[in-house]
């Protein structure tokens, strides 16, 4: 799971990555709500397929991106199922399986349809959104918008010792692997409780050593978030076109489907 | 006479129905990660409806987050450290016999226990929003029913069952135990309950509350019961070792 969480490509240097994070926020935002609201499948098709081609753009490994869509996939083929079996009254085809029928109904299968674009359309921004811009350029574009002072510098801890936790743990892990503790079910239990207790005990005491080097630092409370630089002339202009594109592309599937 | 038949046939069709998802649900071969809600699920109306009802949970966490680290400084790094290290646990692959699949523990109950369920709730959201950015596990735009499910149901349940228990003056082995196995429950019920009320369209909430909640049986009932034991094991481990490090974690209050 861990490796799809490294955000190693938002370090790269391209067209995306320079863009100010607080414009990325707001478009990415722009574009959720334009998806989420759409009424036909056309418009988070369409941004699926731009987000993708985007991706691939940037060179992103098909398969971290086939990895980051998997669970959204899977959960877009049971909503299909679900919607088409369940809601709905014209009937559409009829399957029998193990002496049972079942009616697949032709509203049911479009709101599943509808439902699976939104999925995709909608994850498919978030993932361009995060192979673009690192999490601390994330976190301080949200302190900009005003988000809690608190909540970003606990997130921020979170963030930084998730992944030095994470290397103690497999170490942990690999040790326990290799004297057999996982080789029956109840041993394998006891291992992973173990584990998991392990880990408890590594945060708090790192915790302690942590509050001790931000002490060191000067810290009296509260860490101190750098400033955004002003948005630049080109940033805003990219900001004023994309908002004008995704409102356009609204507006113009509004008029498709009223 | 017909009516009855007609009655009977209908409950039939709807158990068949729900009998038939659930098998679909279980017979995909991706992990279970139903735990969040997808981006993109829920209508703009319930995605903003559950962020109003988390707003105030996350608020109160903040709140409590604040006095706390005023009065102990050490606070902010030691709720950092605990949520990262709940959100590793959480991250642990878990395989389901019943299933076939993957699954993996909420954690809630278990931080709940460490850190209090208000700065639970806050340390679900930060995680919740780690997830939908950088793993595509839940989502933005469902990040307040989210909240709701796996921070707020979760973390307060299992808070209150290891509390009344305590209380009672029974083991903490035991209150333990269902802290954890009730939080993951009050997750997927909580979960269900999201699910249901943004897609029963026309038909009936009930309905589609109990399809959902049919097809999470398979992986949340032995994995409830798995996180119960999870719960138990690692405090065990910790007030064996270091058992001041747990009255650190709750700010000298235990």
């Amino acid at each position: 799971m861990f490796d799809l969480f490294s955000d190693i490509f938002t370090y790269r240097d391209n067209a995306l990555t320079r863009i100010d994070p607080r414009v990325k926020l707001v478009v990415a935002f722009a574009a959720l709500i334009a998806v989420v609201t759409a009424e036909m499948v056309i418009l988070p098709l369409f941004v699926l397929g731009i987000c993708l081609a985007t991706v691939a753009a940037l060179r992103i490994p098909a398969k971290l991106v086939v990895a980051r869509l998997a669970a959204p996939l899977s959960i877009v083929a049971v909503l299909v199922v679900i919607q088409t079996f369940v809601t709905g009254t014209t009937p559409l085809f009829t399957v029998t399986l193990a002496g049972w029928q079942f009616t697949a109904k032709a509203e049911g299968l479009r709101q599943g349809t509808l439902l699976g674009a939104h999925v995709l359309g909608a994850v498919s921004v978030v993932f361009l959104l995060s192979v673009v811009t690192p999490a601390h350029r994330i976190f301080q574009a949200l302190r900009w918008f005003k988000i809690s002072r608190n909540w970003l510098e606990v997130a921020i801890l979170m963030y930084r010792y998730i992944f030095v936790l994470m290397d103690r743990v497999a170490d942990l892990a690999a040790a326990q692997k290799l004297r057999l503790g996982y080789t029956a079910r109840g041993r394998a239990m006891r291992s992973f409780t173990t584990l998991a207790g392990a880990t408890i005990i590594h945060s708090l005491e790192q915790s302690q050593r942590t509050h001790d080097a931000m002490r060191l630092r000067g810290y009296r409370g509260t860490m101190p978030f750098g400033p955004l630089p002003a948005v630049s002339g080109r940033d805003r202009r990219i900001l004023a076109l994309c908002l004008i594109a995704i409102a356009a592309a609204r507006l113009l599937e509004w008029g498709v489907s009223g | 006479m017909i009516m009855h038949r007609r009655k009977k046939s209908a409950r039939i069709r709807r158990a068949a129905t729900v009998a038939a998802t659930a098998g679909t649900l279980i017979a995909l071969p991706a992990q279970a990660f139903a735990m969040h809600i997808s981006e993109g699920i829920l209508p703009a109306s319930w995605a903003v409806l559950w962020y109003a009802v988390a707003i105030p949970f996350v608020a109160l966490g903040l709140r409590e987050l604040q006095r706390r680290s005023e009065e102990l400084l050490y606070f902010k790094p030691l709720v950092g450290l605990v949520g990262a290290a709940v959100f590793i646990i959480s991250c642990m692959p878990i395989p389901v016999p019943t299933a076939g699949t993957c699954s993996h523990p909420c954690g809630t109950g278990l931080a709940a226990i460490l850190i209090g369920p208000g700065l639970t709730v806050v340390v679900a959201s930060i995680a919740l929003t780690l997830q939908a950015l950088f793993l595509a596990h839940g989502g933005l735009t469902t990040l307040g029913a989210n909240i709701v499910s796996m921070g707020v149901a979760g973390a307060y349940v299992g808070y209150g069952a290891y509390w009344i228990i305590r209380r009672l003056g029974l083991p903490w082995v035991m209150a333990a135990f269902l802290a954890g196995l009730l939080s993951d429950w009050a997750t997927y019920a909580m979960t269900s309950v999201s699910l249901a009320a943004a897609l029963h369209g026309g038909g009936s909430f009930s309905a589609m509350f109990s399809l959902i909640l049919i097809a999470f049986v398979p992986t949340q009932l032995p994995l409830g019961i798995f996180e119960g034991i999870l719960c138990v094991g690692a405090l065990k481990f910790v007030r064996s070792r270091k058992p001041e490090l747990l009255r650190m974690a709750a700010g000298g209050a235990a």
